[in-house]
């Protein structure tokens, strides 16, 4: 799956991120690179830092953000296709 | 229904150019607006032919998924919507957009609220056309 190790990172170090709430956070493997105040900003970091691995740009959240769509459709996710 | 152009990101394009990697083509695709969609989606084929790897998932809710929302992939891409004539065509170099499957449907991707809230959209039904100026 992609990005398991990374998501993981994540849930496992949730508790320590609160301070960062908002923030979007760049993870790689098990490692919590660091937090940034644009979506934009997390990725090129995780580019420059990373090149062409697989990293993880989350934001912080306590209570998880919903996408909400009134359309039918399939959203995809490597998780549930694994 | 309107066209725009997507690509791989900015900085995902500049570290393939660092690593000796071509960079993949730009996609040409047909957008449908939707105003009840929270973010902006794309067909799975299209970021296929983008070879892009997902940064990210996220927590979506539809008609199909009741109370409990799903996870979904979500990918870094360049958006650019183009205008006509001198005008600046909308840019979003660096925006997550969600893999969702929408070909069947007749269209390539879900022009979301992420984006129409940088724009001014107006819909002139009894006219039947609509304006979208950004």
């Amino acid at each position: 799956m992609a990005l398991e190790k990374e998501l993981a990172t994540y849930k496992a170090k949730l508790p320590d991120l609160k301070e960062h709430q908002g923030k979007f956070v760049l993870i790689h493997g098990d490692e919590v690179v660091d937090y940034y105040v644009a979506y934009e900003d997390a990725i090129k970091a995780g580019y420059d830092k990373f090149k062409l691995e697989p990293f993880l740009v989350k934001q912080v959240s306590v209570t998880e953000a919903v996408h909400q769509f009134t359309r039918q459709i399939i959203p995809l996710s490597s998780e549930r296709a694994a | 229904m309107l066209d725009m152009v997507v690509s791989a990101s900015m900085p995902r394009l500049m570290a393939l150019q660092a690593a000796g990697q071509p960079s993949p083509p730009i996609q040409n695709i047909r957008a449908l607006i939707d105003t009840g969609a929270s973010c902006t989606c794309i067909d799975p084929t299209v970021l296929v032919a983008l070879g892009i790897q997902p940064t990210g998932k996220t927590l979506v809710i539809t008609p199909s998924t009741g109370a409990t929302p799903v996870d979904a992939d979500t990918y870094d891409v360049c958006i650019v919507i183009p205008a006509s004539g001198n005008q600046q065509p909308l840019v979003k170099a660096v925006i997550s957009v969600c893999a969702t499957e929408l070909i069947h449907q007749g269209y390539h991707a879900l022009l979301g609220r992420d984006i129409l809230k940088d724009c001014h959209f107006t819909y002139n039904g009894s006219a039947e056309f609509f304006t979208l100026a950004y």
